[in-house]
């Protein structure tokens, strides 16, 4: 997996420009751009409510778009149907993960899977279960049953399992323990050392600034500030004041 | 040896209860809407039962292929003319739904009142009956209630053993969960439409063949369905089984014991034991 074999010699995975969306008669997101570099992790960081997840809602087209253009590895995506979108190459983590409760699972692992081609869903799968030992023993379980840092990983696992070009996860640490967190964490670096390209919604700075290559905060659907880890630590003060806390 | 008897006739009851409420689970689960039509289908189907078998003279049982795909087909359209412009509506889709399933249960009662007329009928077909170990067994009630247990079957294999039975099941259990598969939610809604008309077609045949059924008693049929729904856990198959088979075998028992008036209750009474007592329906025992 690397950039030279794109003949277009594509630098961005997802590339959002000025991007409008909202619900009825209220806009949550004025205007917004970012890019996704190949191969690397993208943090947004952001308070609640500042439209981190109708961002990336709206990239996979759970909400459609009132003006903009999302750009996936070159090719135009915004308004096409989620489903449609899904199988462009968009692994969504969303939030509040949307597991199957009553399958177990296995299952998950195979409604992903049918995005991957047949002959590597095997390989997938393996490699899947590779990175989430905790779940690879719980294959038969019901997803609702599980603990919340298991759900998490089903759900980045049935993400995984659609083979996907670039990856979005909305708040995977949202709800857990800390120590469960450093483990998605762990993960997350493990995919980028994989190629894998990952933009990440967060709240949490530390968290996110530990993990990614480039940072944007958005606030109130505008992004406010982006930068690299090492910028945004240094404006530390001025970024907090922008996450609210 | 009377409980023996009543606990056969209150099973296969049950089965024939069972299938007359998955297609109203089918098609709650993937569209989140209660069909108020879902009665008037099996009535008319039943009614038609009536109409082919006393005009032609065949076995009832040939109809359960046909009226499978005619309901098929007439779902899938009936789904994407009235039903699928209220998808984007958000939760005002709740109640116009209703509305609108409400309405195509009047114009298919009134549609059948003028065709089949109002009076109660039953079919004279299967009307043996069996002396098993001292038991007596109903020809009609065994036709129904298998024959609604091997379908609703059929349907529990298809949801949990292939890929498009998965696909729908997981869209019944959470839609964008299901979108982020690249399971196309639309086409899934048109589906179990489809779907639950087509079991309530065929709940309708075999029910004709164990209850004197006339226009007017869709409404009654929509509930009694819903009943069954709500005991077993909305949207869930598997309570829905136990639901039935609880229901046909209350029903067995108390016919009995208390008389018939008494038993045209039991579905209510049920219902409002179990949403006081048990809420999350009797699927979810295992939480």
């Amino acid at each position: 997996m690397s950039a030279s074999a794109s003949p277009s010699a594509e630098t961005d995975a997802l590339r959002v420009e000025n991007l409008v969306a909202g619900f009825g008669d209220l806009t949550i997101l004025h205007d917004v751009s970012l890019t996704v570099p190949i191969g690397k992790v993208t943090v947004l960081l952001g308070a609640n409510g500042a439209g981190k997840t109708t961002l990336l809602r709206a990239i996979t087209g759970l909400v459609t778009p009132r003006a903009g253009r999302v750009t996936l590895f070159g090719k135009e995506i915004a308004g096409q149907a989620p489903h449609l979108i899904a199988r462009a190459g968009i692994g969504h983590v969303p939030s509040g993960r949307e597991l199957f409760p009553r399958m177990p699972v296995s299952a998950h692992l195979d409604l992903g899977g049918r995005l991957c081609p047949p002959d590597q869903r095997a390989a997938l799968r393996q490699r899947v279960l590779g990175l989430f030992p905790e779940i690879a023993e719980r294959l038969g379980q019901a997803a609702g049953t599980l603990s919340g840092g298991e759900q998490q990983m089903v759900a980045i696992a049935r993400a995984l399992m659609t083979n996907p070009r670039l990856l979005l996860l909305d708040e995977p640490s949202a709800g857990l323990a800390p120590k469960v967190v450093l483990s998605v964490f762990q993960t997350l670096a493990k995919l980028q050392d994989q190629g894998m390209s990952v933009l990440l919604a967060e709240q949490s700075m530390t968290f996110g600034l530990s993990v990614a290559n480039r940072a944007h905060i958005i606030r109130e659907g505008r992004i406010v500030l982006s930068g690299t880890p090492a910028e945004l630590t240094a404006e530390r003060s001025v970024a907090q004041a922008y996450l609210g806390a | 040896m009377i409980v023996l008897q009543l606990v056969v006739n209150g099973v296969l009851l049950g089965g024939t209860y069972i299938l007359l409420a998955q297609g109203l689970n089918l098609v709650f689960g993937v569209m989140g809407i209660v069909n108020l039509a879902h009665g008037s289908i099996i009535t008319v189907a039943g009614l038609f039962t009536y109409w082919f078998v006393t005009h032609t003279d065949q076995s009832p049982l040939w109809l359960i292929p046909c009226v499978f795909v005619a309901m098929l087909a007439v779902g899938a359209v009936l789904q994407r003319l009235l039903l699928e412009p209220l998808a984007k509506l958000g939760t005002r889709r709740e109640l116009l739904s209703l509305m609108v399933t409400f309405g195509l249960s009047y114009v298919i009662v009134e549609t059948a009142l003028n065709f089949f007329g109002s009076q109660y009928v039953s079919l004279p077909n299967l009307q043996e009956t069996w002396s098993v170990g001292g038991l007596a067994i109903n020809e009609a009630l065994v036709a129904a209630g298998v024959l609604g247990a091997l379908i609703s079957g059929c349907l529990h294999v298809w949801l949990h053993y292939t890929p498009s039975g998965k696909a729908l099941l997981a869209t019944s259990q959470n839609a964008t969960g299901a979108v982020t598969c690249g399971i196309d939610v639309r086409r899934m809604r048109g589906i179990s439409f489809a779907i639950g008309s087509a079991l309530a077609g065929i709940a309708g045949v075999l029910l004709i063949l164990i209850l004197p059924l006339s226009a007017p008693t869709a409404d009654t049929l929509t509930i009694l369905s819903f009943v069954i729904v709500a005991l077993g856990g909305l949207g869930d198959y598997k309570g829905a089984v136990y639901a039935g088979l609880l229901l046909g075998l209350v029903q067995s028992g108390v016919g009995y014991y208390l008389g018939g008036d008494v038993e045209v209750v039991v579905p209510y009474l049920l219902l409002i034991t179990f949403m006081v007592l048990r809420p999350q329906g009797l699927g979810q025992a295992a939480r």
